[in-house]
């Protein structure tokens, strides 16, 4: 085939692949009455745009808080969990004691457990720990049992294996004790990594429906996920605030996205992506 | 083992200890509380209550119609989404496997649903399907009237209302199956590809005789991945039908949160969410054991 009717379709089909997400954007500027009107000349016409779903959309679903619940359940699981998984990794990797590989077989077991599965008495775990109710312990209740992911100790503890241990040895006839051999040496050597975990957890976390369904319904720990789908459910149905919740929604995640592309980067040279 | 190897491992623990409380008191005690109450009729209200009734959740739910039903929904649609998404996934990333920038660039817009958050894409794309109405529709039905095809209800009529949710599915996911398969591709040896190329074979034949073969462990993993996750299908269903029209989209995973919250039946939603966990552990280990048959 040519290059350039190889180009043509490919864009042709990309085109068609983002007609979705194209719409929502524009869809977003639209007032109600024009959201769902195809013919020619509505979309070319000056009159029916409108920037007042954001501002619907901003104080209907109490956006200003919403976004602060988010961005600080992402962070607290991202960070949290970058600290806690790379620990516990870190000693399944270098350290040496009795019942090391039993544990990490228990560990490496509880990977394929999906939330779904777990949620339900979860929940029951959190209500023992106190850890529904108000502000603070419910949004513990919300980042908390999510931190450590047996999937993430896996992965990096097998990147520690893979980088040589000249360096931490070195370290230690310096004297540096074993924090010290971590957090200088072990850690900055796995950079790449722990970008890729972290990068996975804020995706994940950011698009959590159900667990937060479940634990953050009220409003002081309402995520915008959530109040995305109150928008949707509970009348009166404003198309255009809905339209303009989603596109607020996904700004964060087109912001990770130049991180995200380092990543995409990475699995071409085949350093894979498991 | 010197001094300092030794110090370090002494502080193992505490290394581990965070680490460890967190997994256990929010899985594996989930886990054994589930275990536990699936044979119980352990009630939400009232959980202490609970008393022993041996397999009795387990087998009423195997004979629930309701419950076949969400069973039969889920494995429909991973049976829908699973052999389109591979194969189309496949093909695109043999059409996007070239070196220049333009295509990269073009990788990325395949990706781009993969990181936006399922709630969003959902709601959208119940816009998207809105059936026309008084000249006005969703994109779908605009781009089909366009064509010459009539407009229709997709997610209230009860054939199309799944098929609907899983066309969805597969453009959403689509993307992620690609870059592991261009991983994949990245390890095809370039000799054989030479090799076939000098010995006449066309570009299929390159395809189906050099490219899947060495692809073979790729494709488990993509199949097995693309399985589970389509079993734990939730978000969609629930936010585009509610599970409806009259229970035809209704999947397990909802299955379970609604015995759980409306029915306030514990026990038996635990025996369901355990029913759930045992087809994804049989679905890992069938890829575990297919690929590693062509290891030995």
């Amino acid at each position: 085939m040519k290059p350039l009717l190889r180009w043509l379709l490919s864009l042709a089909v990309a085109a068609l692949f983002l007609a979705p997400l194209l719409w929502m954007l524009l869809a977003s500027f639209r007032d109600e009455a024009h959201i769902f009107a195809f013919s020619r000349s509505t979309w070319l016409s000056p009159a029916g745009w409108t920037l007042h779903n954001y501002a619907d959309a901003w104080r209907r679903a109490a956006l200003g808080q919403a976004f602060l619940v988010s961005l600080a359940q992402v962070t607290v699981i991202a960070a949290g969990g970058l600290l806690l998984n790379a620990m516990a990794a870190y000693a399944f990797a270098r350290c040496a004691f009795r019942g090391r590989d039993l544990l990490f077989a228990v560990v490496v077991g509880l990977i394929i457990l999906p939330v779904e599965v777990l949620a339900v008495p979860m929940f029951f775990t959190v209500r023992d720990l106190g850890l529904l109710g108000e502000p603070w312990r419910a949004f513990g209740g919300l980042t908390l049992p999510f931190v450590v992911k047996a999937f993430n100790i896996y992965f990096l503890r097998q990147h520690f294996l893979a980088v040589p241990t000249a360096l931490e040895e070195a370290a230690a006839l310096e004297g540096a004790g074993i924090w010290r051999q971590f957090w200088h040496v072990g850690l900055p050597s796995i950079r790449p990594a722990l970008a890729t975990v972290a990068v996975l957890d804020l995706l994940t976390h950011w698009g959590d429906f159900l667990w937060p369904l479940l634990v953050g319904t009220r409003e002081s720990t309402r995520t915008v996920q959530i109040g995305l789908a109150n928008l949707f459910t509970q009348p009166p149905i404003q198309w255009g605030a809905i339209l303009a919740c989603s596109v607020l929604a996904t700004l964060p995640v087109i912001a990770l996205f130049r991180v995200l592309q380092r990543f995409i980067v990475v699995t071409d040279t085949g350093a894979g992506i498991k | 083992m010197t001094a300092w190897q030794r110090a370090r491992d002494r502080r193992a623990p505490l290394f581990l200890l965070p680490a460890l409380v967190l997994l256990g008191a929010f899985v594996v005690v989930p886990l054994l509380r589930a275990v536990a109450w699936s044979f119980t009729n352990a009630d939400l209200l009232a959980v202490s209550h609970a008393r022993f009734v041996g397999a009795e959740n387990y087998t009423s739910l195997l004979g629930d119609p309701r419950f076949r039903r969400a069973f039969g929904n889920t494995a429909v649609f991973a049976l829908l989404v699973v052999p389109i998404q591979t194969v189309v996934a496949f093909f695109l990333a043999l059409w996007v496997n070239r070196p220049e920038r333009a295509w990269r660039w073009l990788r990325t817009v395949f990706f781009i649903p993969v990181v936006i958050s399922m709630p969003v894409l959902a709601i959208l794309w119940t816009m998207l399907y809105q059936p026309a109405e008084a000249g006005h529709m969703g994109l779908v039905n605009a781009i089909l009237t366009a064509v010459g095809i009539a407009p229709r209800a997709w997610l209230s009529d009860p054939q199309l209302a799944l098929p609907a949710i899983a066309a969805m599915s597969v453009w959403q996911g689509l993307g992620l199956q690609m870059m592991v398969f261009l991983a994949g591709l990245q390890h095809v040896p370039r000799e054989l590809l030479e090799a076939a190329r000098i010995d006449g074979a066309g570009p299929w034949q390159r395809v189906w005789h050099v490219v899947l073969p060495s692809l073979r462990n790729t494709i488990i993993f993509v199949v097995t991945v693309t399985t589970i996750l389509a079993f734990r299908l939730f978000v969609q269903p629930y936010l585009m039908t509610h599970g409806g029209p009259d229970d035809h989209t209704r999947s397990v995973v909802q299955s379970i949160y609604e015995t759980t919250f409306l029915d306030q039946d514990l026990g038996r939603a635990c025996a369901a969410a355990l029913l759930f966990l045992l087809a994804v552990a049989v679905i890992t280990a069938l890829q575990r054991w297919l690929s590693r048959e062509q290891r030995a």
